[in-house]
């Protein structure tokens, strides 16, 4: 199991990568979608499948196609592959390379310092995440859920005012 | 090493047999169509015309492999294999009889749709990378429509899963030992049926391909083997859906006499006839028709199923 | 047909001098005026007189340059004829404007007819009349490279007249250029109400246009700003083939105008042709006539049917439809010896007897469609995404058809019972027992009611044709008839000299103009033929239905989307050779 972890988190990191750096946005954005796609493998190993299979679902299968569908509704050309391309010189990206990778290096010391813990393996199953989110969750949940119906409420509002015009 | 072979063995079996039957499909649709038509179908090529699939797929192998020099290659050569690797993955959870299956999944069901929504891929990849305005109007088509029916498909599901308790395909099978779903569930089978051509888009919800609004949809700068994989995609995908309705709603391998096997085919087959005979016989609808009898008709009809099923499963128990 | 006192009202209106009228074996008032005050005079046609003529029929040239039998007829180099219609009166009338000059110019009627638009640019492009005020006055049936005006008489008519023709890859490109659609050449933005605008250039090749025609699309999202047609990509210069062929050697060519519809457009080229030589063809003949029309009529309707439902969506009617044609073509083939372009019709009659045992095919016929319409009926017309598709779905007013000279089923379901077939009976029409099926709504389910309905009348009228079928000869004895009679022509040399000239030459139809409007598959269909005295026409004016119908669709698919559009071009029922000629 722990070289399946590592293969999918590699694939996942080194995705990401391609994600960045990528100038064509469509290509980004299927970078993107197999980083999304190594992490449901990774929930997998980790005993959540359900989560796995959300992953696939929710993110890989409809958000990520909201965004393909916006890039293609916007059509942008080669032009903005150009200006993506000088988005991409060295004194753009030092910076957050440099924070970058202080973070990893802070990470890789916790890791390392705490020593070998014992992975307390254990599948949740669906009725699980459906138990806590009802439970001790409801609150999150429903705050969550009063958000998206103000986005959906905001979007009806703003796709009323485009007609109107 | 005898237990690697012998799931390597059921892969490949099923892999084989998937794609062979699919292309047997295009046979049967045609002479089937024919059939309705007054026709006769292909009928030259070797008895009843059966090898004409044959002559088929060795004339689109030899047909030149030409990317339009307009398209964006690389996603172009992606996107039809997406929507193969996509529906294939799909049978893995499907049990055809009690002892072929690929894995016997806990979250099943999530797997199917997990991999029904990255098909979307497909179309709306090979829209954008051919750069062509049909294809790419096609590919919109395909995405909202695939999307937004994605949602009831999986909407009109949880029904048989409040029934059944769980997400397995076998256990949703084995509950249906005293009654197929399709009684207690018979406005999900409708939904989930209803949503199943949306997703393969099938006439009449072909709006994607649509021949005489947008030539051929998204495929449209599409020739050769790469077309041929849309064309199997799409049957492929037919009898998957035809597959998934049989094992949700009509009880998959369970029947009396016959061997499991061939009850699950019988069922299934019945089903893909279903497909063909209303693509003979139903004009296509208009799309933004489809998109608002989606959302407005068949959106609160599968909530209300979902909150009706488990209002009276909680009675009960 | 005759009324002088429209003559009289407008000599009473705009004063005496103005006109000069001229007399036509047709009957139709025509009458000559001057460039200067056209625009009033047909605005006064249109909206002034009581029972107004509200339809523009037609508008056509005539190059008069080397005419000579022109006797009582003004002076004049070209001439542009109006010919207008009026459902009240019944009645028609032609306005001629003599011009003077090798490139004449005359003012633009699209103010007063919006269907002025393309016959006007097809002056400018066939004749090279310039067209004073016209919003977009370009070539319509020709490309835009083409050089020359092809309906004036010095352009030659064949090809071998005109030098070695070579196209180099220059030239080539140059044309593919020429082709390409720049939106700011018809007036319209990529941009406004704040959106971005998509063009989608639709054929010429394309599944959903019936033919080879362009549509140039301006699209917000799916939904149509602005349609563009492109048409003349079927242009084979029927009108100019009538000057270069003789009477009787043009008949094959009318078939080929709407292909779809066989003899029936032999039926008002033959007429036409008979009213100017004063031929009366015997009954047997009407009557083959009328029976052959009648299938062809379904035939067509059969084949509109089955591609509508196709636009649709649905795969098997177009299958059943073609094949339940070729049981027509069974018929026709006895008859005739041909399937789909018979040429059957003659001067004076049509070419041969009815065969024996022709009876049994035709009953064979009846019998056997009505079932298969009544399926029909049930499976498409009856079926709830059809009725989606196409109720409230390019609807057209019965004034806007008018507007745009739109006629025959089209017109009919806006709900006029407009039909020449009842309305002005031609070939002893008046003798048969059918209804003229018509609907209120003027959306493309109403068409395809319309057009449903017809074929049970056309059945109808086969049927009594069948039971009915009178005895006699089936060619008028006549000595302009083609083929010539034959029996006396071994008796003397005079009757031989005269065989001989009328077989070799064809016969001579004395001069005079004549325009004869049948009811086609389409619409109305109208020949309008000048005979300078000679074995061939002078000038062949064809109108067909389908060239105004076409120009309503871009009004009909506004604000709907790529779908509707197909549906409406579905509806219309159009024939890209009917629309090109």
């Amino acid at each position: 199991m722990n070289e399946l972890f590592y293969i999918s988190s590699a694939v996942a990191a080194a995705s990401t990568i391609m994600v960045i750096t990528r100038a064509n946005s469509v290509h980004a954005l299927l970078y993107l979608i197999v980083s999304l796609l190594s992490v449901a493998v990774i929930f997998y190993i980790l005993g959540a499948p359900f989560i796995a299979a959300l992953e696939v679902i929710i993110y890989a299968g409809a958000i990520m196609v909201l965004f393909v569908f916006v890039i293609m509704m916007l059509n942008p050309g080669p032009q903005s592959e150009k200006q993506e391309r000088l988005l991409l010189t060295p004194r753009m990206w030092a910076g957050p390379a440099v924070l970058s990778l202080i973070l990893i290096s802070e990470l890789i010391y916790a890791l390392t310092s705490a020593g070998p813990q014992a992975a307390t393996l254990r599948v949740v199953s669906p009725k699980d995440i459906g138990v806590s989110l009802f439970g001790p969750y409801a609150i999150g949940v429903e705050l969550a859920s009063i958000l998206l119906l103000a986005g959906l409420i905001g979007v009806y509002h703003i796709a009323q005012k485009g007609r109107q015009d | 090493m005898k237990n690697i072979f012998i799931p390597l063995i059921t892969i490949i079996g099923i892999l084989l047999s998937l794609t062979t039957v699919s292309a047997g499909l295009i046979w049967l649709e045609r002479r089937l169509l024919a059939l309705w038509q007054d026709r006769y179908g292909p009928n030259r090529v070797g008895p009843f015309g059966l090898f004409q699939v044959i002559a088929d797929m060795i004339k689109i192998f030899a047909k030149e492999d030409w990317v339009p020099p307009f398209a964006d290659r690389a996603v172009f050569i992606l996107a039809p294999a997406i929507i193969m690797i996509a529906v294939l993955m799909s049978f893995a959870v499907i049990p055809f009889a009690p002892a072929i299956e690929v894995v016997n999944l806990d979250i099943g069901l999530l797997f199917f749709l997990a991999m029904s929504s990255l098909s979307i891929y497909s179309l709306a990849l090979s829209g954008w990378a051919s750069n062509s305005k049909y294809s790419l109007l096609g590919a919109l088509r395909g995405a909202a429509q695939m999307l937004s029916y994605e949602v009831f498909m999986g909407l009109s599901l949880m029904g048989v899963v409040i029934v059944s308790g769980s997400f397995n395909m076998r256990a949703i099978v084995e509950a249906q030992r005293d009654t197929w779903f399709f009684i207690p569930q018979f406005p999900g089978f409708i939904i989930f049926f209803i949503s199943g051509l949306a997703e393969t888009h099938r006439l009449p919800f072909d709006l994607p391909e649509a021949e005489n609004e947008l030539v051929a949809g998204y495929h449209t700068e599409y020739s050769g083997i790469k077309f041929g994989m849309f064309f199997v995609g799409e049957y492929l995908g037919i009898t998957l859906i035809s597959a998934l309705i049989t094992t949700l709603f009509f009880g998959g391998w369970l029947g009396p006499v016959l061997p499991p096997v061939v009850w699950f085919l019988l069922k299934t087959l019945l089903f893909i006839c279903v497909f063909i005979l209303l693509r003979a016989s139903l004009p296509r609808i208009r799309f933004d028709r489809l998109m608002s009898f989606g959302w407005k008709v068949i959106l609160p009809l599968s909530l209300l199923n979902v909150a009706i099923t488990g209002a009276i499963v909680l009675l009960w128990s | 047909m005759s009324s002088p006192n429209i003559i009289q009202e407008l000599e009473n209106r705009f004063g005496k001098g103005s006109f000069t009228t001229q007399t036509t074996k047709d009957n139709i008032p025509t009458l000559w005026t001057a460039s200067g005050r056209i625009h009033e005079i047909l605005r006064y046609l249109k909206t002034g007189t009581d029972r107004p003529y509200r339809m523009l029929y037609d508008l056509s040239a005539i190059d008069e340059r080397i005419r000579n039998n022109r006797q009582g007829q003004p002076e004049s180099d070209f001439t542009i004829v109006y010919h207008l219609l009026s459902f009240e009166r019944n009645e028609d009338i032609r306005i001629k404007v003599p011009l003077k000059g090798e490139h004449p110019s005359i003012p633009t009627i699209t103010d007063i007819w919006k269907s002025a638009d393309w016959y006007e640019r097809e002056a400018w492009d066939l004749f090279g009349i310039d067209i004073e005020g016209h919003p977009n006055l370009k070539r319509i049936l020709l490309p835009p490279t083409w050089k020359g005006h092809p309906l004036r008489k010095e352009y030659p008519a064949r090809r071998t007249e005109q030098g070695k023709f070579s196209l180099t890859e220059e030239e080539h490109l140059k044309e593919e250029e020429a082709q390409k659609f720049r939106p700011e050449d018809w007036g319209i933005t990529q941009r406004g109400n704040g959106t971005d605008f998509m063009f989608l250039n639709m054929g010429p090749h394309h599944t959903g246009t019936h033919g080879i025609m362009r549509v140039m699309l301006e699209l917000d999202g799916e939904e149509i700003v602005n349609a563009i047609l492109d048409i003349g990509f079927h242009h084979r210069g029927a009108e100019k083939m009538g000057e270069r062929q003789t009477w009787h050697t043009y008949i094959p060519y009318t078939d080929r105008v709407d292909y779809l519809a066989g003899s029936l457009n032999n039926f008002p080229y033959v007429l036409a042709v008979e009213t100017l030589a004063g031929i009366d063809v015997p009954e047997k003949a009407k009557v083959i006539r009328v029976m052959l029309a009648e299938l062809y009529r379904i035939a067509s309707h059969l084949v509109w049917f089955g591609t509508f439902a196709q636009d649709l969506g649905q795969l098997t009617p177009v299958v059943l439809t073609f094949n339940d044609r070729e049981r027509i073509y069974t018929i026709t083939e006895a008859i005739c010896g041909f399937r789909m372009h018979p040429a059957w019709f003659r001067i004076g009659g049509v070419a041969a007897d009815l065969p024996e045992g022709w009876e049994r095919l035709v009953k064979d016929f009846i019998d056997y469609l009505p079932p298969r319409l009544k399926e029909y009926e049930k499976v498409v017309l009856q079926n709830a995404i059809f009725k989606e598709r196409t109720v409230w779905i390019g609807v057209l007013t019965i004034d806007e058809a008018i507007e745009w000279g739109v006629t025959g089923p089209n017109l009919r379901a806006c709900g006029i019972e407009w039909d020449f077939r009842k309305k002005r009976p031609y070939s002893g029409y008046e003798q048969f027992d059918f209804d003229i099926p018509t609907a209120k709504d003027g959306d493309c389910y109403s068409r395809a009611l319309v057009r449903f309905q017809e074929m049970r009348q056309s059945l109808r009228i086969i049927k009594q044709c069948m039971d009915n079928m009178p005895t006699g000869p089936y060619k008028a004895d006549h000595p302009l008839t083609t083929p010539p009679r034959k029996e006396r022509t071994m008796q003397d040399i005079e009757t031989l000299i005269a065989h001989f000239l009328n077989v070799s030459w064809g016969p001579v139809i004395p001069a005079g103009e004549a325009a004869f409007g049948i009811e086609a598959a389409k619409g109305n269909n109208t020949y309008y033929l000048i005979s300078d005295g000679n074995t061939g026409s002078y000038r062949t004016r064809i109108r067909t239905p389908s060239f105004p119908h076409l120009q309503a669709v871009p009004k009909l698919c506004q604000g709907l989307q790529i779908a509707d559009l197909i549906a409406i071009l579905g509806s219309i029922d159009f024939v890209m050779g009917d629309v090109d000629r």
